[in-house]
């Protein structure tokens, strides 16, 4: 049966400081392998709207510019949302390889409902542009109505993870997109660019010292 | 005064070492999530002969529930911690903090 090294002896204190320091480093690196980090994910997301928004801002001609191409600045922002898209989708996909229930379920079903709000809310633009809504609205319809449904995720998110963080993001996204609107063209890009971009930023700051203080928590009460 | 017989007891299923991280690992997935075989391996960095014999001990004491099934036409092996051994798992850290030390020592009051 076991050896002797597998009895364990209660009088024993090294063998027993070091069982319960073993406890607490596998149970943090397992949280590590299983968990996704939100903090660079946020910060990519962060970075996609400050450069991209700010692209557009730069590229209008009724501000201070044009200083950029008005393709530089669409292909600069769908370059940096579809390497932000790859990076949350892939950090799910690698945290949780080869692990399945109710939790997959969950992260799958939230992922799907960022691909299901952007594409009713590409049916609702077209269908107020067929119904005639001037093409110079356009910017700010999408403009108003992403942030809308990018702001009700997030608080989808710090609802179903109990975050704080995404739930506070959330709220200040529907802030922006408020803002945005009133901003008007291209008002609006900055917006997006400095408060928007700014805000998940900040979240990611934020998210960087909550998770640090609540692994450090975890170490304590165990 | 403590005693022989006041000490605590350890579980010594739980206490081996690598069946310890085993059961950290499991006790860290999300409640009712199940862990292949494979991926479990990759984080505790065991062989496979040696998982297998260390998860067919955790089995036996009941603190470990394995399935198998299949995706896509290929068996795989599902590994879970049951409700016993999540409880094996938080006795046995109480025990080994009891046998450490007072019950509640703040961190404050030590020099």
């Amino acid at each position: 049966m076991s050896s002797k090294s597998d009895q364990p002896n209660p009088t024993d204190r090294p063998a027993l400081e070091a069982s319960l320091a073993l406890v607490d480093a596998q149970r943090t690196e397992a949280i590590r392998s299983l968990r996704v980090n939100p903090v660079p994910i946020l910060a990519a997301w962060g970075v996609a709207w400050l450069v991209g928004f700010g692209g557009f801002y730069l590229a209008s001609s009724k501000g201070p510019g044009p200083f950029v191409a008005n393709w530089v600045a669409a292909l600069v922002l769908g370059a940096l949302f579809a390497a932000a898209v790859a990076m949350s989708v892939g950090q799910g996909v690698w945290h949780g390889r080869g692990v399945e229930g109710p939790s997959r379920r969950v992260s799958a079903m939230y992922g799907w409902s960022w691909g299901l709000g952007f594409a009713g809310l590409y049916g609702v633009i077209m269908g107020l542009s067929h119904a005639g809504l001037p093409s110079g609205l356009l910017p700010l319809a999408w403009s108003g109505g992403s942030l809308l449904v990018v702001g009700l995720l997030y608080l989808t998110g710090g609802i179903v993870w109990g975050d704080n963080v995404q739930y506070g993001l959330g709220v200040w996204t529907l802030v922006v997109g408020t803002a945005s609107v009133s901003a008007g063209v291209p008002g609006n890009f900055l917006v997006l660019s400095l408060a928007g971009g700014g805000g998940l930023l900040a979240a990611a700051g934020l998210a960087q010292t909550t998770g640090s203080r609540r692994s450090e928590r975890l170490r304590a009460d165990s | 005064m403590t005693t022989e017989a006041d000490l605590p007891e350890l579980d010594p299923v739980i206490h081996a070492q690598p069946r310890l991280r085993v059961t950290v690992i499991l006790a860290a997935l999300e409640p009712e999530d199940q862990i292949t075989f494979p991926r479990l391996r990759e984080m505790v960095g065991m062989t496979a002969g040696n998982l297998s014999t260390h998860l067919r001990k955790l089995e036996d004491a009941g603190y470990v529930a394995v399935t198998k099934g299949h995706r896509r036409r290929t068996p795989v092996t599902y590994i879970a911690l049951t409700r016993s051994g999540r409880r094996a798992l938080e006795d046995y850290t109480t025990a080994v903090r009891a046998l450490l030390g007072p019950p509640n020592p703040q961190r404050e009051d030590s020099p």
